[in-house]
């Protein structure tokens, strides 16, 4: 097990944007309560940097011809509807604040994403020049 | 938002062409930067985890590494307005390589609590009964 204490950052993105549909009042009442309490605490931790719900509205922008279409996003259970940028010690950290969401015993789903320093094609885009100069001056 | 879907664009490009995409990315994103545009933005990692199940008791890997689906790294612009996100995402330079670019207002609240607006009050009077009096 590593010792490191260095922290690192994590996006939680939520994913199911309809998930209230068929909850009782109270129901909605206690998640709603729920979750913005979860959210303030991680932010008191420290652990939470923000986080913001996303428009159910929105675009998609695709193809050599860069095409502009409507995003199918109300109605999916994929969509994503928010997210949280989280500061932490570890993945096991991020992974048990994901479990704490509320929205999970409604069927929501939180995807667990650590940030990269770099852009995994940019690093293989440096390796190809970097090894083209090695062969070059060999 | 824009979130960038299909992280595996690079298959199939030479070294030189990988090369100057990744040259005509950077433009694109020092370009915007300077101009003011950007909140914040990062690449994210394909190793990651989903979280589902009522308390959270499935956990997998994922996203699924192959999917033209999947996330692979997020802006958050500081635009205008929806078309001027759109025209910027329009820009990205790797649209001809395959990806897509999810653009995405952000909401200072979430559409399902707007939606139950009444029900949010009740809750803010129950947790905090002195500042909703």
């Amino acid at each position: 097990m590593s010792t490191s204490t260095a922290k690192s950052d994590y996006l939680l993105l939520f994913r199911g944007n309809v998930w209230d549909k068929g909850l009782s009042p109270a129901q909605l009442q206690k998640v709603v309560s729920d979750w913005m309490a979860w959210f303030e605490r991680l932010k008191e931790e420290g652990k939470c940097l923000g986080g913001h719900p996303l428009e159910d509205e929105g675009k998609v922008v695709s193809g050599k011809q860069r095409t502009v279409a409507d995003g199918p996003f109300a109605e999916s259970k994929e969509a994503i509807g928010g997210y949280f940028y989280l500061t932490v010690a570890n993945e096991n950290e991020a992974i048990e604040i994901a479990k704490q969401c509320p929205g999970l015993e409604y069927g929501s789903v939180v995807e667990v994403r650590p940030v990269a320093e770099i852009c995994s094609i940019k690093q293989h885009a440096e390796e190809y020049s970097s090894g083209q100069l090695a062969g070059a001056t060999a | 938002m824009l979130l960038f879907r299909g992280p595996h664009w690079d298959r199939g490009l030479s070294p030189h062409e990988l090369q100057a995409a990744m040259d005509k990315v950077m433009a694109w994103f020092e370009g915007l930067n300077a101009r003011g545009k950007v909140k914040a933005g990062q690449p994210l990692s394909a190793q990651g985890r989903i979280i589902s199940g009522g308390n959270g008791n499935l956990v997998v890997d994922g996203p699924f590494a192959e999917s033209k689906e999947a996330v692979g790294g997020y802006l958050v612009l500081q635009a205008d307005d929806l078309n001027e996100a759109v025209e910027i995402a329009r820009s990205m330079p790797t649209l001809k390589h395959g990806i897509s670019v999810e653009v995405r207002p952000i909401l200072a609240e979430c559409p399902i609590f707007e939606r139950h607006r009444e029900v949010l009050q009740r809750a803010k009077e129950q947790l905090w009964p002195a500042a909703a009096a």
